[in-house]
């Protein structure tokens, strides 16, 4: 009966291990669109509103919300007093704190940090380019992402269970 | 309580700053940053550098050097991290932050076309503080009265940089705007009043709303070009007395020619230290000629304070009306 009981907990946990990874692949691809979509609208604030950064950040930290709008009304909290970090400094610093809530990886991790070294220290015609850069290497990193997704989400579902099956053969 | 000017400075710069005396502290004029050079605060006249432990010297070899990250720091401060928002600025060299100081700027320009497009790799910094100075304006008021037609004359005052003119337009136009005319004959009620604002220095303006006093009859066109923004005026607020900062391009004059035939009585300020430097400057002589302005003001600043002289539209030197002020008497 003790056996028994154990069995079953050891497919639950295995099985939902298996989800929790299935579900990283598929925010992932996610959460990259998202930050697309709010470098976009930082473009456009940037463009046709003239808006100073740190309230271009918290507008479009709201829109995005979740862990990725997270990371820009930090980065925008920073710039402020009592910190008053460089705009670099700020985005930096938000990124380390909050990339662990989100499902996304080093790679686009690093496409952000060196996107903070020219945030908000040129004109608006530079901006638009680092801006546009930044983006299409996110797309990049988005097609790899889905081709993950794709490949290894349904398979982590049913492996999860498939493992907690295996062992459980195997106990008894 | 800090003024809002500190706010611009990185804490390490602001640290050091806040170590001065306050006797120094509170009359600082100018602070100049230059990357890799010693770390300079200007007051009445004299200069010091500052040494890393906050003491003061002249000696540039014991003062503090700023190094790159600290302009870098400090240029994300001033922009707000924004310098895309900052281009016009950037064109014309200077930034006017919160409470109207404006940094000056030096640095590598990018030309577009022959004209300047912006400054970058900045690396020269002046930070000039502006004071209010209420009752600035009261030894001077009383010898630009028009008493025929119950207003003031047209006047254009001159003087070399950091003597004060700002401070004194922007306590004119407080004082003609309330009516406070320091004459006893002089009892008609303050004017309406116009002030063009190019480079937000004389009423501070942060969105659109005067920081500083400059009256309860006056309107404030804030970052607008002089010349575009007395038309406007003109057009649409009917001034009696417009005050305008820093004239001297050839639009300029037209403009002043357009607000004198509006019947706008009209108070100015130029660079210049004398009453010789007018006439070699084209654009102001040609406003010299045609006998528009009824007195001119010559600022000079000395330990003791402010002083000045006055000549009337003729340039004949004109006797200040009351002794025993600040004023020395003008050569007769």
């Amino acid at each position: 009966m003790l056996k028994m009981l154990g069995a079953v907990l050891v497919i639950a946990a295995t099985t939902l291990a298996g989800w929790v990874q299935a579900r990283q692949y598929a925010n992932r691809p996610q959460q990259i669109r998202r930050l697309i979509l709010a470098l976009k609208r930082l473009e456009t604030e940037i463009m046709y509103g003239f808006t100073p950064l740190p309230e271009a950040l918290i507008r479009i930290g709201e829109q995005s919300g979740g862990a990725v709008g997270a990371i820009f009304l930090t980065a925008a909290q920073n710039m402020k007093p009592p910190d008053n970090s460089t705009a670099q400094h700020a985005l930096q610093l938000a990124i380390e704190a909050g990339w662990k809530a989100t499902a996304m990886k080093t790679a686009e991790q690093e496409i952000m940090r060196q996107f903070s070294y020219t945030l908000g220290t040129s004109d608006r015609k530079d901006q638009l380019g680092h801006i546009a850069t930044a983006v299409r290497q996110l797309e990049s990193e988005e097609q790899e992402a889905r081709e993950e997704q794709n490949r290894y989400e349904k398979m982590f579902r049913s492996l999860g269970l498939l493992f907690g099956a295996f062992i459980v053969i195997v106990m008894y | 309580m800090n003024p809002n000017w500190l706010m611009v400075f990185p804490d390490k710069l602001r640290h050091l700053l806040l170590k001065l005396p306050p006797s120094i502290f509170a009359r600082l004029e100018e602070i100049r940053i230059r990357e890799g050079r010693p770390l300079e605060v200007n007051t009445g006249g004299r200069y010091y550098f500052l040494t890393a432990e906050g003491g003061m010297t002249r000696d540039a070899g014991a003062a503090f050097r700023t190094d790159k990250q600290d302009s870098k720091h400090l240029l994300d401060l001033i922009t707000n991290h924004s310098m895309y928002t900052m281009e016009e600025e950037l064109r014309r060299g200077f930034i006017t932050i919160a409470g109207g100081h404006r940094i000056g700027l030096a640095g590598r320009t990018v030309l577009s076309g022959g004209k300047v497009e912006y400054i970058r790799d900045i690396s020269g910094f002046n930070i000039r503080i502006a004071r209010e100075v209420c009752g600035a304006a009261d030894p001077v008021l009383p010898q630009l009265l028009d008493f025929k037609h119950n207003s003031v004359l047209h006047t254009l005052i001159l003087s070399p940089p950091q003597h004060g003119k700002t401070t004194l337009i922007r306590d004119l136009a407080r004082q003609i705007s309330s009516g406070t005319w320091g004459h006893p004959e002089a009892r008609w009620p303050g004017l309406k009043v116009a002030i063009v604002d190019e480079r937000s220095e004389i009423a501070g303006s942060m969105n659109g709303v005067p920081n500083y006093d400059v009256g309860p009859r006056t309107d404030v066109m804030d970052g607008c070009p002089k010349a575009e923004g007395m038309m406007m005026m003109i057009r649409s607020m009917s001034p009696e007395v417009m005050v305008v900062d820093e004239i001297g391009r050839p639009e300029d004059a037209e403009a002043l020619a357009e607000a004198l035939h509006a019947g706008v009585r009209v108070i100015a300020t130029a660079h210049g230290s004398g009453m010789d430097d007018l006439s070699s400057r084209p654009a102001l002589s040609r406003l010299l000629q045609s006998g528009f302005f009824q007195m001119y003001v010559v600022l000079r600043r000395s330990d003791q304070g402010l002083s000045f002289r006055l000549w009337d539209g003729k340039r004949r030197g004109v006797p200040l009306y009351n002794p025993g002020m600040k004023g020395r008497e003008a050569d007769a």
